[in-house]
């Protein structure tokens, strides 16, 4: 009996002891932490069919939350309070509380993410298996820590819920007119409504308007031989047919197909239909900041300043070129070509449901180049795994510029973009990255 | 035994008494006793999946005859993968597997359509059994085995030209010639998959493998006529289902070809001259889209063949909204207008012949339009009645239509495959969920309709059913029916009629080379009515009935007389015919026919006048959708004009004509010369173009002695207090118009109607409006405009000012109390009625509250004769996807279901007692953005009613708008009290957008003209475009507008009008976004 007890208080006490030692310990949040959840939200974004300009959104204000929440804590980062518009900053955390600011960080992203996309059950499934683990670890840490984490959604995802998003939706969709040859028309297989006309009505981060890049006009249609129209459209044609002479395995369709980046491909094979879903070109260049984040060893706080700015100047890119989108309203490559060159023709790329000019790709390439090359210097070479997932090779480059000039120039291999929407594109994207990079400060 | 227990199972015995269900109109012997083993077994494959072929799931043939002519029928069945087989009918319903002995197995490796016809005119019927050749390496050829006469056959296509190696369906037998032998029609299918729509003009280069052919018999061998004759035969005919009848009764047999997916259904219309014209677009005014099988019947008895054409809707909720749906009204556009197809819609579609003008299509009113998956359709008279049933056949093994399946599940399993292997795996097929369905059967009733009764007539066994034929299999004298099922044994469905009801039976003995008399016609005639029948045996889908005419009489023994019409337009006739029994009928003592003897005599009171007495005005819409702003409302606002009104514009007391422009369209006005009209431009109007024009009056306002003119404005485009929403005024005096104030309100407008309520000398104006823009479901002001010296001022707080959607008005005095009193229809209401008194207005409950419609016209007429005013009322019409009953009336919920700062609206019908939205989760959560969390799935959103998907808080914010009757029909006027009366079932096809009275036959006597039809709605909904107009005399007495000269068929008639020219009436038809009509009338 005597034993017996003994037994229950050694137990008892080898329990205590435990488990206080276990609460000492603080919870360690790596990289690989942002890393992971953001790969998350991505995997869920591709199921739910996110399209590229919402997709760009879905990555800014996550991002700015767990920023925001880090540069309280560490110095040598700058608040983003009053430097994107309608930006109030977040709470201070109590300073009794036993805050871990990284932490907070990814509890916060995790938060407003959830919030964004639409299979909650996915996140929700993914966070519960963290929070499981860091409870254990650490009750009260994460106990407050995520008490701010949260306080810090709610604040952020308060200014979020302003950005005009919510009205967007009930806004009018892009008139069709058949009868004009210029105006862009939905496109095969699907022929789906010109997608998110209305998204240049989004509050911006950094840009002043929509506008505020505006590139000029495309060429003006004309099917007169010598028009710069003509030519664009013929140039198009003429690659396609060159590009298929030389068969499934050349470069400029590895090339294509590696910068597709169409979050939703339809399918036909016989009486069926399906969709192959792929990341956006926002999700892969969120992708590339990663592999540079990693290749630089970043910490926590670098990697999170990496993610945001480039995110920031993403989702601005995306209203600057879908403001440009529905302003020109050009018709894309594939109806030209039909009507005028080849009625059976195709593009190697299946053309997405919205207007031609400027390239969307080449926009968000140009200003996220920008962005990681000042955070990572120019002449970071790096290997691009990004398309893996999707059966697609790694390609190298030897800067994100470089990659930047790629993915610009596989638009008009895909048979989706006329070289104006490639060049002025790319360079519209690199006037926002350099804005965001002047005016933005983050780093000390 | 104790005492309790008897009583107990007396009470036992009741209860099960009492659920037991009446027994089935049709039973279904087990094969342990027919011996139909037959199972069409699909062996899915690495290389053979409904990825590689798009029919893998249409299933095989059957062909039903006596091949033996023993008086039995005998079942030929083809099988996709599996041999063909023949049983030979032993009586009493048992069956002997002749196949192999008969040698009719087959040497093709995937066999589609089977039928029997007597190809080389010998007596005996022979089988053609159509196969896919050439994909997915499909062998073989369409195999034609030709009678012996001792129950074997020899395969001889090759030697009569008929083994083709394409990409065969069915083939039906047609004597288009009239030479006495078969013709065929080979029924071909395309496989090019919709990756790229092409134009419809992709039908006129003939492609082997995918054109439907036409082969004439020359006797030994048959010749492709195809092209010479004028059949289309391009990469685009997706065939799957073809009738034959002579559809314009003419004598010669005309053709309908059903081509599923994007490519327009064919009618052929024969020449006569051995080719065909393809008219579709003229007599139907939209079809079925993913056609299917088709069948004919003249199912109104009034002589013409009607066709009813099959198409894949859902009737189960949940299997609705999982499926992928109609194009979006944009694409819809871009089809129609730029590549040059047909208007199509996912449904069944009942086309009521009306000979030589447009066919109405009825099917959503006849209750037959969602059957689901559906592939065979037959009309026959099942329970003897007098009356045609129907039978479809339906189901799919796997849905590749479902939404979940397309975009989720599809794609995570089939996301990495795709670029590696060919293949998509098992795995991923077997994602797409079931289609086994119950069949469906209609009972046939008066007034178009059908009644379901697939649950008292039929198993509730769910199976994939395709190809379907009927005959009398156990010889007692009713039809029987056998199904081919994928992957499962036939189906043999025996009818348990038998001597409840009276039959006939005819069987033809007719001069070779059609010795079974194949095109043959039949009237039967009893009490001076009549049923009308056409001898073709390829009906449904890929397959043959039994070739005779079958008809029902109910409880009579015998009739009247029978009036056989010969292929060769000879007639005899029978009379007193007993029934209950088969007779062989060949031609004896045959007198010529003429087909045109057979036309009744109508009364054409209308004619078309060439050069339209000078008005050419054609109405332009301009290029506004109002689904593309508010995408849920339930049908458009802009498209109200144009606007019309009569009266002289240039005091020569000859009245001329105004009419409003679209946006941005100038009105037009027509100045009455001697001898027509001429168009003469008036400065200061068309410089109002900005605005559309949806109402006008012309009329003294000011008391100069000059008529000046008010426009009311609509378009829903301009929205807010925007200028060009505002009604406007011109007066003219001796120089002129000029445009004066009107008080400023900004709805859209609907209707002016001008009258001296307060008894001053001057005209007053009721100014209804239908909607305010950007806000559908609000409820407008509407205003009664007072008139001092010719200015206008609004006259506040009248009770009918927030009264509704208002639609129409009129002046009334009906109390007779000597003030004239004023009733309002809208939509979305009850017709409202207001008492004058001196000049105040008070609201009167005249109806009853629960008779709130889509009303969309109002006409005082006494239409019961009895010399009170009764009220009649044009409404939605009863062939639409809305339903409304007083207890379950369609709503339409309206709020800011997102808290986003603008209003939508969620229009509901009721299933079984539950509310469901009508529009797809993409269009609802594409504007309510929050559903997409709330509902990750289409599965998870599908079958949940609208409390189910809205929480309690949302759902109580918005406001419910009712409709509880959609029928357009009359007030009766029994002692100042209104009962609602609708009309019959052919005035209720389309919306009744305007009536006229007037005395059109000149019998001294006022009718009235109805005319509607209405094109602003979703394709889901699809056109309401069938509706040919109607002259209404009296209660009992009604004729469609076809019959009387008028031509409204795929025209949305606006207004209806009378002028005058010369002293002599005319009447004007006012048409949205097409030409005006002038019409003479005959008295």
């Amino acid at each position: 009996m005597i034993k017996k007890q003994y037994l229950v208080v050694s137990i008892l006490f080898i329990f205590l002891f435990t488990s206080c030692k276990e609460t000492s310990a603080p919870i360690k949040i790596t990289p690989d932490h942002l890393h992971t959840t953001i790969d998350k939200v991505v995997e869920i974004m591709i199921h739910d069919i996110f399209s590229p300009p919402v997709a760009s959104r879905v990555f800014a204000y996550p991002a700015i939350a767990a920023y925001e929440i880090i540069a309280q804590n560490d110095t040598s980062y700058v608040s983003l309070k009053k430097q994107i518009k309608h930006f109030k900053g977040i709470p201070k955390a109590n300073s009794e509380d036993q805050i871990n600011y990284p932490l907070a960080a990814i509890i916060a992203h995790i938060n407003i993410s959830k919030k964004l996309i639409f299979s909650e059950e996915k996140l929700t499934k993914y966070r519960d298996s963290l929070y499981t683990v860091w409870q254990a670890k650490n009750e009260k840490e994460f106990n407050h820590s995520k008490a701010y984490g949260l306080q810090v959604a709610a604040a952020v995802t308060k200014w979020m819920n302003a950005d005009n998003y919510a009205q967007t939706r009930t806004m009018p969709k892009f008139r069709v007119d058949a009868n004009d040859e210029s105006r862009w028309q939905p496109t095969p297989p699907s022929y789906m409504d010109g997608l998110e006309p209305n998204w240049n009505k989004i509050r911006t981060f950094v840009l002043d308007s929509a506008a505020q890049f505006k590139p000029v006009p495309p060429p003006k249609f004309s099917m007169n031989k010598n028009s710069a129209f003509y030519k664009e459209v013929k140039e198009v044609y003429d690659i396609s047919n060159e590009i298929s002479k030389k068969g499934d395995t050349s470069e400029e369709i590895a090339i294509a197909q590696f910068w597709d980046c169409n979050p939703y491909v339809s399918v036909n094979r016989g009486h069926l239909m399906f969709a192959v879903k792929k990341i956006t070109p926002g999700a892969h260049w969120i992708g590339i900041t990663k592999i540079a984040a990693k290749k630089d060893s970043a910490n926590f706080n670098r990697t999170i300043y990496a993610y945001t700015k480039t995110a920031i100047a993403m989702a601005d890119a995306f209203i600057s070129c879908w403001d440009e989108k529905y302003r020109s309203n050009l018709v894309r490559p594939e109806t030209v070509i039909k009507a005028y060159f080849n009625s059976e023709w195709k593009p190697i790329l299946q053309t997405p449901p919205f207007p031609e000019y400027t390239s969307g790709h080449s926009v968000v390439s140009g200003a996220a180049a920008t962005i990681l090359t000042e955070i990572f210097g120019d002449n970071f070479s790096f290997d691009d795994n990004t398309e893996v997932a999707y059966g697609l090779p790694i390609r190298s480059f030897t800067s994100f510029n470089a990659a930047a000039d790629e993915a610009t120039i596989s638009r008009m291999y895909g048979g989706i973009h006329y070289r104006s929407a490639v060049e002025i594109g790319v360079g519209q994207g690199r006037k926002i990255g350099g804005l965001v990079k002047k005016q933005l400060v983050l780093k000390k | 035994m104790n005492k309790y227990t008897c009583p107990f199972l007396v009470c036992i015995f009741l209860i099960i008494g009492c659920n037991k269900k009446a027994e089935l109109l049709f039973k279904n012997p087990p094969s342990t006793k027919t011996g139909l083993t037959f199972k069409n077994t699909i062996t899915e494959t690495n290389a053979l999946n409904i990825l590689d072929y798009l029919y893998l799931y249409n299933g095989g043939g059957v062909a039903l005859g006596d091949i033996n002519n023993d008086g039995l029928v005998d079942i030929f069945l083809s099988g996709n993968q599996v041999k063909n087989k023949l049983y030979l009918n032993k009586g009493n319903l048992t069956f002997v597997d002749i196949s192999e002995k008969a040698n009719i197995k087959g040497n093709s490796s995937w066999n589609t359509g089977a039928v029997m016809g007597d190809v080389n005119g010998d007596g005996l019927l022979d089988i053609y059994v159509c196969a896919v050749v050439g994909i997915n390496g499909f062998y073989g050829y369409n195999e034609l085995y030709i009678n012996n006469g001792d129950a074997t056959f020899t395969e001889k296509a090759q030697e009569y030209k008929l083994d083709f190696d394409s990409y065969s369906s069915s083939a039906a037998f047609i004597d288009y010639d009239l030479d006495g032998d078969l013709d065929i029609y080979l029924l071909n299918h395309a496989i090019h998959t919709q990756e790229s729509f092409g134009k419809a003009n992709l039908r006129n280069k003939r492609n082997y493998q995918t054109g439907d052919k036409l082969l004439r018999n020359d006797g030994k061998t048959f010749t492709d006529v195809s092209e010479s004759a004028g059949i289309f035969g391009g990469i685009n005919g997706y065939g799957l289902g073809i009738s034959v009848a002579d559809f314009n009764k003419d004598g010669y047999p005309d053709m309908y070809v059903g081509n599923d997916f994007h490519e327009d259904d064919y009618y052929y219309i024969n020449n006569k001259n051995g080719t065909f014209s393809e008219q579709l677009k003229e007599h139907f005014s939209h079809t079925s889209r993913f056609s299917m099988g088709n069948d004919v019947s003249d199912i109104n008895q009034d002589g013409l063949p009607d066709l009813i054409s099959l198409d894949m809707l859902p009737e189960d909720e949940v299997v609705l909204k999982t499926s992928q749906g109609d194009d979006n009204f944009q694409i819809q556009k871009m089809k129609t207008q730029k590549f040059g197809y047909h208007y199509q819609y996912t449904r069944n579609m009942l086309f009521v012949n009306q000979q030589d003008a447009g066919y109405l299509e009825t099917a959503l009113l006849s209750g037959v339009a969602a059957t689901d998956w559906s592939w065979s359709s037959l009309f026959a008279d099942f329970n003897q009645d007098g009356k045609q049933d129907l039978f479809i056949s339906n189901g799919i093994t796997k849905r590749p239509n479902d939404l979940d399946f397309i975009n989720f599940a599809s794609s995570e399993q089939i996301q990495k495959k795709i670029d590696k292997t060919k293949l998509v795996d098992q795995e991923a097929l077997e994602m797409m969920p079931s289609g086994k369905m119950q069949n469906y059967i209609f009972k046939g009733a008066e007034n178009l309709s059908f009644e379901n009764k697939s649950n008292d007539w039929l198993t509730d066994k769910k199976t994939v059913s395709g190809a379907t034929a009927m005959a009398d299999l156990d010889n007692d004298g009713d039809l029987d029916l056998v199904v081919n099922n994928s992957n499962e044994e036939v189906g043999l469905y025996i009818n348990q009629t038998n001597k409840k009801a009276s039959y006939l039976k005819l069987k033809f003995n007719h001069t070779a080379p059609n010795t079974f008399g194949i095109g043959t016609k039949v009237y039967a005639y009893n009490n001076g009515k009549f049923q009308f029948k056409e001898l073709y045996t390829v009906r449904g889908f890929q397959a043959s009935s039994e070739p005779i005419i079958h008809f029902g009489f109910g409880l009579e023994t015998a009739i009247d007389s029978v009036k056989i019409i010969w292929p060769n337009k000879t007639t005899q006739t029978l009379k007193k015919v007993v029934l209950n029994q088969q007779l062989t009928i060949k031609p004896e003592n045959t007198k010529p026919f003429n087909e045109a003897s057979l036309k009744g005599t109508s009364k054409k009171i209308f004619t078309a006048v060439k050069g339209q007495l000078g008005i050419n005005f054609t109405h332009e819409e301009d290029n506004y959708t109002d689904f593309n702003r508010q995408k849920l409302i339930p049908y458009q606002v802009s498209d109200q004009g144009p606007a019309i009104a009569v009266g002289d514009l240039n005091n020569d007391g000859k009245e001329d004509l105004f009419f409003g422009g679209s946006k941005f369209k100038k009105s037009k006005v027509f100045f009455q010369t001697d001898s027509l009209y001429v168009e003469k431009k008036i400065e200061v109007l068309a410089k109002e173009a900005k605005k559309e024009d949806v109402v006008a009056l012309i009329a003294d306002f000011n008391n100069n002695a000059k008529n000046d003119l008010l426009i009311g404005t609509g378009g829903a485009d301009f929205y807010n207090k925007s200028t060009p929403l505002l009604d406007t005024y011109f007066t003219q005096d001796s120089t002129g118009f000029t445009k004066q104030e009107l008080p400023e309100y900004f709805e859209n407008a609907a209707v002016l109607k001008a009258f001296d309520y307060d008894n001053d000398g001057d005209l007053d104006i009721f100014a209804g409006n239908n909607a305010v823009s950007n806000d559908f479901g609000a409820t407008p002001n509407s205003y009664l405009l007072q008139n001092n010296n010719g200015v206008f001022s609004i006259l506040e707080n009248q009770p009918f000012q927030n009264i509704g959607m208002i639609t129409d008005a009129v002046w009334e005095d009906y109390n007779g109390d000597g003030f004239t009193d004023l009733i309002l229809v809208g939509e979305w209401m009850a017709p409202k009625f207001f008492k004058n008194t001196k000049g105040t207005f008070t609201e009167e409950n005249k109806v009853a509250s629960n008779l709130k419609g889509l009303w969309q016209q109002i006409m005082p007429f006494d239409i019961d004769n009895d010399g009170d005013t009764d009220y009649l009322l044009g409404n939605w019409g009863l062939n639409s996807k809305f339903k409304a009953s007083e207890s379950f009336p369609l709503r339409m919920y309206y709020a800011d279901f997102d808290d986003n700062g603008s209003t939508e609206t969620i229009v509901c019908n009721a299933k079984n007692g539950q509310y469901y939205p009508i529009v797809s989760f993409d269009e609802m959560a594409g504007q309510i953005i929050s559903l997409k969390k709330k509902f990750t799935s289409y599965k998870s959103f599908a079958g949940k009613t609208i409390e189910e998907i809205f929480d309690k808080k949302t759902l109580k914010k918005a406001r419910i708008l009712e409709v509880h009757n959609l029928a357009s029909g009359y007030l009766k006027n029994d002692n100042n009290t209104f009962v609602f009366i609708p009309f019959k079932n052919e005035l209720q096809i389309s919306p009744i957008t305007t009536l006229l009275k007037h005395d059109f036959d000149g019998d001294s006597k006022q009718e009235i003209l109805a005319a509607g039809n209405y094109f602003g709605v979703s394709p889901y909904h699809g056109r309401f475009d069938s509706f040919p107009g109607a002259i209404i005399y009296n209660e009992k007495s009604t004729e469609l507008g076809n019959k009387i000269g008028l031509d409204f068929h795929q025209k949305a008639v606006k207004k209806l009008t009378i002028i005058t020219l010369n002293g002599t009436q005319y009447l004007l038809a006012t048409i949205n976004n097409d030409a005006a009509q002038v019409y003479k009338i005959k008295k």
